[in-house]
C-alpha cells in the first residue's frame, strides 16, 4: 500500500479503478432513472439539468444507462479473465511442473494458439456459439488462456529451481504439497500482474464484440453496445457515443495502470539504477 | 359486375397511383447524355445471378443488366417490357404475351420465345430456388408458339399473370446460359437491359456500361454506372455528404432528416408497405387464445414506434398486411393503445399477474431488436413482461423462424394483395408461420386469386382483410418508408415501394 | 545465427500453422446454423437446403472433411467461397495487399512517429514532456479501435469539416494520389494504440539505457550527447522496441477487422467480418490461417532483427 502511494501512476489508476468500482457495486441505486425508461419527448437532448449526460434515440437517460452498463461491462472484464486465468494457471502449472515430452506438447500446442491474434480468436467461437453475453465471455476466456498459460508455465520454471522447492523435494513432501505450498504462492505474482492488465483488454475485446453486434445484446446496457447502438445519431447527439467511449478508457486505463503499478511493487528484481 | 381488361392496358390487381413525396423535386429539364452516377450501398453484391439473387444492392445492379417480360410502373400496374402486347383467353387460364422484335443481348444474340421458355422453365424448376417460383408456380406450361411469341398454360385460373412476370427475379436470360451451370451467371450477367457488366469486385466495387443497342432509342443517358460498397452506414452517409458519390441508395431513418437538409442534397421518401411484424403463433400458449392476442395488440403504441424506431419516416399500421396504396385496401382503424384495458383483457383470458414471455429477435436487421425493446417498454404496464433476446440472424433462421412463438419478422412489399396473403398468412402460404391455418380465409383468398370480376374481388378481399384483423395472426404497427438521397443535379433517380426497379435509363446527370 | 537455425524456425512456423488449422476446422465445424440456411436465406425450401448441404458435402464425418481440406490447401486449391462464388485465393490475394498497404502504413507511421517520442520521453524523463508523452501513451492503449474509428471520423471527415475522405478505397494503380488520401484515417486509428505501446517501451528502455554504466562511460569519454545517444543508446534501447512491435504485429492482425469494416477498406479484415457473417467457411478457414501466418513469421523475422541488432542476444 505505501509502495503504491509512491508510484503516481498507480495511483491515478487506483483512483479510476475506485470510480469505477462505485459504479459498478451502486450505479444501480444512485442512478436517477430507470435505464430503460423512455422519455420520447426528450430524445436526442445533449446533457441538462434533468439529464446530466443527455439522452439517447428512445429518450433514456444516458447517465443511468452507463452506471447500470458498468456492472455488465466490467464484469465481463473480470469474469472473463478469471476464467482465462484459471485455465491458463492451471495449463501452465501443468506444463511447468510436468515432464519434458507433455510439457513441449504443451507449448507447441500453445504457441499455435497464439499464433491467431485476441480478437480474430474470439470472433471464431462467437461466430460458432452464436453472440450475447456468455459466449463472449467464454470466448474471450479461451483466448486468453495460452497467453496466460505461458507466463504461469514461465514462472513455474523459474521458481522450479529455487532452494525451497527442492528442500520441500528433499524433505520427501507429496507434489501436491510442493505444487500447493510451494510452487503456486510464488508464481501468483507475474500471473495477477498478467491478469490485472488483461482486465482492461477483456473490457476492451468484450466492447469491441458489443459493437461487432456479437457481444451484448440489446437491451443490454453494456458500454460497447451502446456505442454501436448510438452511432448512426453521432451527429444528432455526440453525446450518445462520447459518453460510453469515455467509461470504456477510464475503466480500461485504471485497471491498465494499476496492473503496472502492481508489476513494478510485485516485482522483486525491479530495475537495475 | 364488371369484367376485367387483361389486355395490356389492363390493370389487373393493379393499385391506385401511390404518390411519390420526393422532397424539393425539381422539374426535370431536358435529359443530357454522358456521365458517370456514382452510387453508394451498404450491404454486398454478392451474386449476380438474377434467378438466385436476394440482396437490396443486387437488385439494383441486375435492374440495370437485365429486363423481364412485364415491368412494374411506380404505380404498380404492369406495364410492357420485352413483352410489348398480352392477353387472356379461357377464364384467365391461357395467355399470350407478344415479344418485342429486335431486342440484342449485350453478348450480341437476338432475344427470342426460346429464351423466355428456358428461363420460366428454369424458374419453376425446385431445384434452381428462385424466389420467383412462389408467384409463378401456378404455371402447368409455357410454349414457344413462334420466335416472337410465347403462351402460358395455367393449372388455375389467375388474372395477376402480368404483374408475376414483373418479379425482379423473373427477368429473361439467354436460353444457352440458363441451360448451362448455373454457377456462372454469378460472376457474368447477360442480360437486355440498358447497362452492361464491365467490371465486378463482389468486395467493393461493380461497374456498368451503357449498352449501345438498348431498344429503347435515345436512353439510357448516362455512360456508366458505379456501385461502391460500404458496409459501414455512418462512413456511407459521411462519404455521401461529401460529394464523393452522387447516391445514396437507401438512407437509416435515423440520418435521413439531417442527408436530406444538407446543401446540394435531395432526399426522397416514398411510402410503402413493408413492415416489421410481431408473430404471435397460435398453436401452443399463450397466443392460442385470442384475447391474449388482442391484449398485445392493444398494448402497442403504434403511433409511438413510428416517432421512435422509424424517426417518424413510416405510418402506423393496424395488423393487415395490407398498406395504403393497395387497390383493395379496406380501411381496418388500429386499437388505440390502452394498458388498463389490455390488462383486464389478459386477466380474463387466465393471466391475472400479466404473462412473462421470451420474444426473439434476429440482429439483422437492426430494426427488429429496436422495435422489440420498444414493445417491451409499452406493453409492461398493461402486465406484459417481455424478454428481449436478440440473437445472430442464422441461428434465429435455423432455430427461431418458422418453429418459435413469439418472434420479428421483417418484410418487403409484394406487388399484389394476393402476393401479400399468399406470402405468410394462408395455410399452404410460401412462409406461413402463424399457424393461424383458416380455412374461411385460404378460401376466400382462393376465390379472389381465379376470379375476374373487380367488386367480387373486392368482396372477397375486403372480408380477407376484416378477417385478419379479427383474428390477428401477428401484430402489423408500422409501415417503413422507403428512403433515398440523390445529389440536386441528379434527375430521374426515384424510389420505388418495392424497391426492385430503378428506371436508370431515365436517370441523367445536370452537370456543366 | 545459421541455416539450421533458420530451418528450425520455419519448421515450427509450419507446425504452427498445424495447429492453427487444427483449431479452426474445429471451431468451424460446429456451427449450429447449418451453412447451407445462412447462405439460401430465409426464402429457402426444405428441398433446396438439402441439396446445397449435400453438395457442399456438410454431411460427410468431420476427420473426412479436415483431410481432404488439408490435401487440397496442400495443393493450392483453397476453394470457392461459398457466399461469392468465387475462388478463395482470388479473394484472398486482392484482399491481401490492400490490408498489407494498410498496415504497412500504419507501421511506418508508428515507427516513424513512436520511436522518436519515446527515446524523447525517456531523455526527459519526469519532466514535462515525458509526463505528456506518457499521458498520451496511457489513453492510447485503453481506446478500443471502434472508438478512436469513430471520433477521428467525426472531427476529420465530417461534412463541412472533410479533411480526409470517409472511408472507401481507390486503387493505387487508378490514382496514387487519393489511394493514399484514402489510407490516412484508417492508418491513424491502426497507429494509435500501437504508437502508445511503443512509446512506452522504447521510453522506459531509454532512460534505463541513459542510466547505465555503459552510457556513463560514453560521456566520461568526452562524446557529445547525439553520438552517445546515436551511437550507444539507440542501438540497446531498439532490442525491447522490435520486440514489442513484433507483438503488436499480433495486435495489428486483430486491429485491422474493425478499422476496415468501419472505413470500408477492402482487405482481408472486412472479407473476414464479411464471410463470418455469412459463416463462408472457406474465407474464414483461409484468412484465419493467412493471418496466423503472417503473425509467426513476423515473430521470425523480429527474432532475427532483434539477434542483428543486440549481439548479447544469440540462439543455439
Amino acid at each position: 500500500m505505501r509502495e503504491l502511494a509512491r508510484h503516481p501512476t498507480g495511483l491515478v489508476g487506483a483512483t479510476l479503478l475506485a470510480i469505477v468500482l462505485v459504479a459498478v457495486l451502486f450505479g444501480p441505486l444512485i442512478a436517477p432513472y430507470d435505464p430503460q425508461q423512455f422519455h420520447p419527448a426528450e430524445r436526442l437532448r445533449g446533457p441538462s439539468a434533468e439529464h446530466w449526460l443527455g439522452t439517447d434515440q428512445f429518450g433514456r437517460d444516458i447517465l443511468s444507462r452507463i452506471l447500470h452498463g458498468a456492472r455488465a461491462t466490467i464484469m465481463f472484464g473480470l469474469g472473463a479473465t478469471f476464467a482465462g486465468v484459471a485455465a491458463g494457471t492451471l495449463i501452465g502449472v501443468a506444463a511447468g511442473v510436468a515432464g519434458r515430452w507433455i510439457d513441449s506438447a504443451i507449448m507447441r500446442l500453445l504457441d499455435g494458439l497464439l499464433a491467431v491474434p485476441d480478437l480474430l480468436f474470439t470472433l471464431l467461437i462467437v461466430t460458432v456459439l452464436g453472440g450475447g453475453t456468455g459466449h463472449a465471455m467464454l470466448a474471450v476466456a479461451v483466448a486468453f488462456t495460452p497467453g496466460m498459460a505461458r507466463i504461469a508455465r514461465a514462472a513455474v520454471l523459474s521458481v522450479r529451481t529455487r532452494e525451497f522447492v527442492q528442500a520441500a523435494q528433499a524433505r520427501g513432501e507429496s507434489p501436491v504439497y510442493v505444487i500447493g505450498a510451494e510452487v503456486l504462492p510464488n508464481t501468483m505474482g507475474p500471473v495477477i500482474v498478467e491478469a490485472t492488465i488483461r482486465v482492461s483488454f477483456a473490457i476492451m475485446l468484450g466492447a469491441t464484440l458489443g459493437f461487432l453486434g456479437l457481444g451484448a445484446q440489446p437491451p443490454s446496457t453494456e458500454w460497447g453496445l451502446m456505442i454501436a447502438e448510438a452511432r448512426q445519431f453521432m451527429f444528432r447527439n455526440p453525446w450518445c457515443v462520447a459518453a460510453p467511449g469515455v467509461a470504456i478508457a477510464v475503466a480500461a486505463l485504471g485497471f491498465n495502470l494499476f496492473g503496472d503499478a502492481l508489476r513494478d511493487i510485485l516485482d522483486p528484481r525491479g530495475r537495475q539504477r | 359486375m364488371t369484367n376485367f381488361d387483361i389486355t395490356r392496358r389492363g390493370v389487373v390487381g393493379g393499385f391506385a397511383a401511390v404518390p411519390l413525396l420526393a422532397q424539393g423535386a425539381a422539374a426535370q429539364g431536358t435529359p443530357r447524355r454522358g456521365g458517370t452516377l456514382k452510387v453508394s450501398h451498404s450491404t454486398s453484391i454478392l451474386t449476380l445471378n438474377v434467378l438466385q439473387n436476394s440482396g437490396p444492392a443486387e437488385y439494383l445492379a441486375l435492374d440495370m443488366i437485365y429486363a423481364g417480360l412485364t415491368r412494374l410502373n411506380r404505380d404498380m400496374a404492369p406495364r410492357p417490357d420485352l413483352a410489348v402486347e398480352w392477353s387472356g383467353e379461357n377464364a384467365a387460364r391461357t395467355f399470350t404475351f407478344k415479344l418485342r422484335p429486335n431486342v440484342k443481348f449485350h453478348d450480341g444474340s437476338t432475344l427470342t420465345s426460346q429464351d423466355v421458355v428456358a428461363t420460366i422453365e428454369a424458374i419453376l424448376d425446385p431445384k434452381t430456388g428462385s424466389p420467383a417460383r412462389a408467384v409463378l408456380n401456378m404455371i402447368d406450361k409455357v410454349v414457344a408458339v413462334d420466335p416472337l411469341t410465347v403462351r402460358f398454360e395455367l393449372k388455375s385460373s389467375f388474372a395477376d399473370l402480368p404483374v408475376s412476370l414483373a418479379h425482379a427475379n423473373a427477368r429473361i436470360l439467354p436460353a444457352a446460359l440458363v441451360k448451362g451451370p448455373l454457377q456462372a451467371l454469378n460472376t457474368r450477367a447477360i442480360g437486355t437491359g440498358p447497362f452492361k457488366q464491365e467490371t465486378y469486385d463482389s468486395a467493393r466495387f461493380m461497374r456498368l456500361v451503357r449498352n449501345p443497342d438498348f431498344y429503347v432509342p435515345g436512353k439510357p443517358h448516362l455512360d456508366a454506372v458505379e456501385l461502391y460498397l460500404f458496409p459501414d452506414l455512418a462512413a456511407e452517409a459521411a462519404n455521401f455528404l461529401s460529394g464523393a458519390v452522387d447516391v445514396m441508395l437507401d438512407v437509416q431513418q435515423a440520418d435521413f432528416k439531417r442527408i436530406a437538409a444538407a446543401p446540394g442534397v435531395q432526399g426522397q421518401r416514398v411510402p410503402s408497405g413493408r413492415f416489421v411484424n410481431i408473430v404471435m403463433r397460435q398453436d401452443s400458449k399463450p397466443f392460442d387464445d385470442a384475447r391474449v392476442r388482442q391484449a398485445l395488440a392493444m398494448a402497442v403504441d403504434r403511433g409511438m414506434l413510428v416517432d421512435l424506431v422509424l424517426d417518424g419516416l413510416g405510418r402506423p399500421a393496424a395488423d393487415n398486411c395490407i398498406s395504403p396504396g393497395y387497390r383493395y385496401l379496406v380501411d381496418t382503424p388500429a386499437p388505440k393503445y390502452d394498458p388498463a384495458a389490455a390488462r383486464r383483457l389478459l386477466a380474463e383470458a387466465g393471466y391475472p399477474q400479466g404473462i412473462k414471455i421470451p420474444l426473439i429477435c434476429s440482429n439483422r436487421p437492426a430494426i427488429r431488436s429496436q422495435v422489440g425493446v420498444a414493445v417491451k417498454q409499452m406493453a409492461q404496464p398493461a402486465g406484459f413482461d417481455i424478454d428481449v433476446q436478440t440473437i445472430p440472424h442464422d441461428t434465429y433462421l435455423a432455430n427461431v423462424w418458422r418453429k418459435g412463438n413469439f418472434y420479428i419478422g421483417y418484410w418487403g412489399m409484394q406487388p399484389t394483395e394476393d402476393a401479400a396473403f399468399t406470402l405468410l398468412f394462408t395455410t399452404d402460404a410460401a412462409f406461413a408461420d402463424t399457424a393461424w391455418n383458416n380455412k374461411e380465409f385460404d378460401d376466400l383468398v382462393a376465390r379472389g386469386r381465379a376470379t375476374l370480376d373487380d367488386a367480387e374481388r373486392r368482396r372477397l378481399y375486403t372480408q380477407a382483410q376484416q378477417m385478419m384483423v379479427r383474428d390477428r395472426p401477428s401484430i402489423i404497427p408500422f409501415f417503413q418508408d422507403i428512403l433515398t438521397a440523390n445529389r440536386t443535379y441528379v434527375k430521374g433517380w426515384t424510389a420505388h415501394p418495392l424497391s426492385r426497379t430503378f428506371f436508370t435509363e431515365d436517370v441523367w446527370l445536370e452537370r456543366g | 545465427m545459421n541455416a539450421g537455425y533458420l530451418a528450425r524456425r520455419l519448421a515450427a512456423v509450419v507446425l504452427v500453422l498445424l495447429v492453427v488449422s487444427m483449431a479452426v476446422f474445429a471451431i468451424t465445424m460446429i456451427l449450429p446454423g447449418n451453412a447451407a440456411v445462412m447462405i439460401l436465406g430465409e426464402y429457402a425450401t426444405e428441398d433446396q437446403l438439402k441439396a446445397l448441404a449435400a453438395e457442399l458435402g456438410l454431411e460427410r464425418p468431420w476427420h473426412v472433411q479436415y483431410l481432404e481440406w488439408l490435401g487440397r490447401l496442400a495443393t493450392g486449391d483453397w476453394g470457392m467461397s461459398m457466399r461469392m462464388s468465387q475462388p478463395v485465393t482470388l479473394l484472398i490475394g486482392d484482399a491481401f495487399w490492400r490490408s498489407a498497404a494498410l498496415a504497412g502504413a500504419a507501421l511506418v507511421t508508428v515507427t516513424v512517429v513512436a520511436v522518436p517520442l519515446g527515446v524523447l520521453a525517456g531523455m526527459r524523463r519526469g519532466r514535462g514532456a515525458d509526463l505528456g508523452i506518457g499521458l498520451f501513451a496511457y489513453m492510447g492503449t485503453a481506446i478500443p479501435e471502434f472508438v478512436t474509428a469513430t471520433l477521428l471520423l467525426v472531427f476529420l471527415a465530417a461534412p463541412g469539416r472533410q479533411f480526409f475522405p470517409a472511408g472507401g478505397f481507390v486503387p493505387p494503380g487508378e490514382d496514387a494520389a487519393r489511394f493514399l488520401y484514402h489510407i490516412v484515417l484508417p492508418a491513424l486509428t491502426l497507429s494509435l494504440i500501437l504508437t502508445a505501446h511503443i512509446v512506452r517501451q522504447v521510453r522506459s528502455e531509454m532512460s534505463e539505457v541513459l542510466a547505465s554504466d555503459y552510457i556513463r562511460a560514453a560521456h566520461l569519454k568526452g562524446l557529445s550527447e547525439a553520438t552517445v545517444i546515436r551511437r550507444h543508446a539507440l542501438r540497446n534501447a531498439m532490442a525491447p522496441a522490435v520486440a514489442v512491435i513484433s507483438l503488436d504485429v499480433g495486435y495489428l492482425l486483430g486491429g485491422i477487422i474493425v478499422v476496415e469494416e468501419v472505413f470500408a477498406w477492402p482487405g482481408l479484415g472486412r472479407l473476414m467480418i464479411h464471410a463470418l457473417q455469412n459463416r463462408d467457411l472457406p474465407v474464414i478457414q483461409a484468412v484465419t490461417l493467412v493471418l496466423a501466418g503472417v503473425y509467426a513469421l513476423s515473430n521470425l523475422v523480429s527474432d532475427i532483427v532483434i539477434a542483428a541488432l543486440d549481439p548479447r542476444v544469440r540462439y543455439a
